[in-house]
């Protein structure tokens, strides 16, 4: 099973990198990488995410995280494997 | 009032208050009149701002049932319940209630008090790192650092607990935040987010319904919770499409209305069960396939195309391929369907009789044979006999499925069980929390004797402050839903199931200043019930029944909705 890489946006609250990582986890995903760096308004972060088996859904994912608060899905590279946010209806 | 006393007035309003008394100030200014708790050392300030304050608090004997009692105010309600606990062991107290919030999406704040921010992170004493102990069960989160952002965390806390699909949200105030003054006043109001409505998919919602032979409208608790009762009343009553609920959703319509199958899932009924498995699209609102609703996912439905409304889009497509996908504000959602489908009626007479038909003919009887007391017989009298007021405030057991398939629940409101959770122990103080939230709500707490047990303690304050909850106490002496899987599933081997030394509850009850008596045999049910209704303050009706009665019918796992088991 291939990697997603997520691009996000988090705040500096407390709790907020533990609430994305635990989030992941609790859903069904391996976490294979993960890099985390400051921008001016908060943090930046690139997670690799693999499901644990065929039924953990990316797009299901990403709309759990989108219920997070101080966490934002972020646009991603014309390079990037990763999913995007999609409109459900 | 005169110039001169409002100039004096002015400055007081600006003088440095505590973070203590600005949360209780907030709370005020937010409309909260009642909040569950227990006092300890790290949240003793703000039981000291309490006092003199319009807040009532109600001081429960135990903290996980401030959690509950919060929990069932704001399923009763409609609004937002509070709970307060001290750190460490207050705080931890709190979490069975808090994950029963998040599982049935109930909008609860939970205030705890930790150590000063000095100390965090040293085990000080009754120090837990309750915003990371929680993380997994609530909404949100909030840990204060600073006094003059309590008003906004407070503020932030409600929005979001009450906002979308609503959930638990826990503010963590450290007890220098709690002491520490500031002259900031209020945050900043809310905007509430315009919800918009898809109209595209609604459209192809009402194509696929009107391409429809057996279409079925399934239920979910989002519905009470979205307030959209009466818009998909309007629509089942427009359409004329039978229904099917989930445990969460009973009375959201009448559970005697034309066309309402019933309860679905491992114990629902065969009338629901077997249209589901017919239906050849299910339209589903407010619900997410809960495993106790689908039974064997795979086979669940298996000729149904799915149209799905829910505010929360996390949820649609998560375990079962929707068709058409409606995510937003059900309300509005719901009444723009009916507005498609009403012009022309739909051709569904021939499903609709099937489902009505086969309704009636597996409805369940109460003619069980002997003289010992039928609950299933027990319960559906006293929901009838309780009226539209009836208000039933159920543990977890044997005896909350018979509360789910036997009472007559005219709204939704009169059903509050512990749905996604499953807790033990939720009755009770449920229960206090929803003649709270409804004065003029006949409430009857049923319970069993396992999970009456666990929060036992709260017959306290049912004395303390009056509190006419009726309580239903069905003693089978075990841990009855546990025993018939042992005796289904297990080849009978009955382990640690047997409750058989349970205290005398009648004497229990009295010892608390709760008036109680006792129900054993079935002509003294009738009797029974009128007194446990017509008594005046708090009562106790402990009711013998047979330690081999089950719950029929069972889906058993791993198996589809269709192979219900039935007994003897």
């Amino acid at each position: 099973m291939t990697a997603d890489t997520l691009h996000l946006h988090i705040d500096r609250a407390d709790g907020s990198l533990q609430r994305l990582i635990g989030l992941v986890e609790r859903r069904g995903f391996h976490i294979d990488g993960l890099s985390l760096s400051e921008d001016g308004s908060g943090r930046r972060v690139e997670m690799a995410v693999r499901g644990r088996d065929a039924a953990r859904c990316t797009q299901t994912l990403g709309r759990q995280i989108d219920k997070l608060f101080g966490v934002t899905r972020m646009p991603v590279p014309s390079h990037s494997a990763a999913f995007v946010p999609e409109r459900v209806a | 009032m005169t110039a001169a006393a409002a100039m004096t007035i002015a400055p007081d309003a600006a003088a440095p208050r505590s973070g203590a008394r600005l949360l209780i100030s907030t709370l005020e200014r937010l409309g909260v009149e009642v909040v569950f708790g227990y006092p300890g050392g790290a949240i003793m300030p703000v039981y000291d701002a309490l006092t003199g304050s319009s807040l009532r608090h109600i001081l429960v004997r135990h903290e996980q049932a401030a959690a509950f009692a919060a929990d069932a105010y704001a399923r009763r309600s409609g609004r937002v319940g509070v709970c307060l606990a001290t750190s460490g062991p207050g705080a931890t107290n709190l979490i069975t209630g808090i994950a029963n919030a998040m599982m049935d999406s109930i909008p609860v704040v939970c205030i705890t008090g930790n150590v000063p921010q000095g100390v965090m992170g040293t085990d000080a004493f009754q120090e837990i790192d309750i915003l990371g102990v929680t993380l997994p069960i609530v909404k949100h989160s909030i840990l204060v650092r600073d006094q003059a952002d309590v008003p906004a965390a407070i503020e932030e806390a409600f929005h979001i607990a009450a906002s979308g699909r609503p959930g638990p949200v826990l503010v963590d105030l450290p007890k220098d935040v709690q002491v520490g003054t500031t002259t900031q006043d209020f945050g900043f109001p809310y905007p509430n987010a315009v919800a918009t409505t898809d109209h595209d998919a609604i459209g192809r919602a009402a194509e696929a319904i009107r391409r429809a032979e057996r279409p079925l409208i399934y239920v979910g608790g989002g519905v009470k919770i979205g307030r959209a009762v009466e818009e998909l009343r309007a629509f089942a009553e427009a359409t004329g499409i039978p229904s099917v609920s989930t445990l969460n959703a009973l009375g959201t319509i009448p559970t005697d209305a034309p066309g309402a199958l019933g309860m679905l899932g491992m114990h629902g009924t065969r009338g629901a069960n077997e249209a589901v498995q017919e239906a050849d699209l299910l339209i589903v609102f407010g619900a997410r396939f809960d495993d106790r609703a689908t039974g064997k996912l795979a086979e669940f439905a298996p000729q149904a195309r799915v149209v799905h409304f829910d505010i929360d889009a996390s949820e649609i497509g998560k375990l079962r391929r929707t068709e058409v996908a409606v995510a937003g504000e059900l309300p509005a959602g719901i009444a723009a369907l009916t507005d498609h489908l009403t012009p022309t009626p739909l051709k569904i007479d021939p499903w609709m009789m099937r489902c009505t038909a086969r309704a009636a003919r597996t409805a369940f009887r109460y003619d069980a044979p002997g003289d010992g007391v039928y609950a299933p017989a027990l319960l559906k009298a006293i929901s009838e006999a309780a009226g539209d007021d009836f208000v039933a405030a159920c543990d977890v057991g044997q005896h909350q499925m018979w509360a789910a398939q036997h009472c007559r629940f005219a709204r939704p409101e009169a059903h509050l069980t512990s749905g996604g959770l499953g807790a033990m122990g939720f009755g009770l103080p449920a229960g206090i929390g929803a003649k709270l939230a409804d004065p003029d709500a006949t409430v009857v707490v049923v319970a069993g004797d396992g999970g009456f047990m666990m929060n036992i303690q709260e017959l306290a304050t049912l004395r303390r402050y009056g509190i006419p909850v009726k309580v239903l106490l069905l003693d089978n002496s075990s841990l009855g839903l546990v025993r018939q899987w042992q005796e289904l599933f297990f080849e009978q081997n009955y382990s640690e199931v047997d409750l058989s030394d349970n205290p005398d509850f009648v004497k229990v009850a009295e010892a608390f200043g709760v008036e109680a008596f006792r129900i054993s045999r079935r002509e003294e049910v009738q009797a029974g019930i009128a007194r446990l209704l017509a008594a005046d303050g708090p009562c106790l009706a402990h009711v013998i029944i047979d330690p081999r009665e089950n719950v029929w019918p069972l889906v058993p796992p791993g198996k589809n909705n269709a192979e219900m088991m039935e007994g003897a």
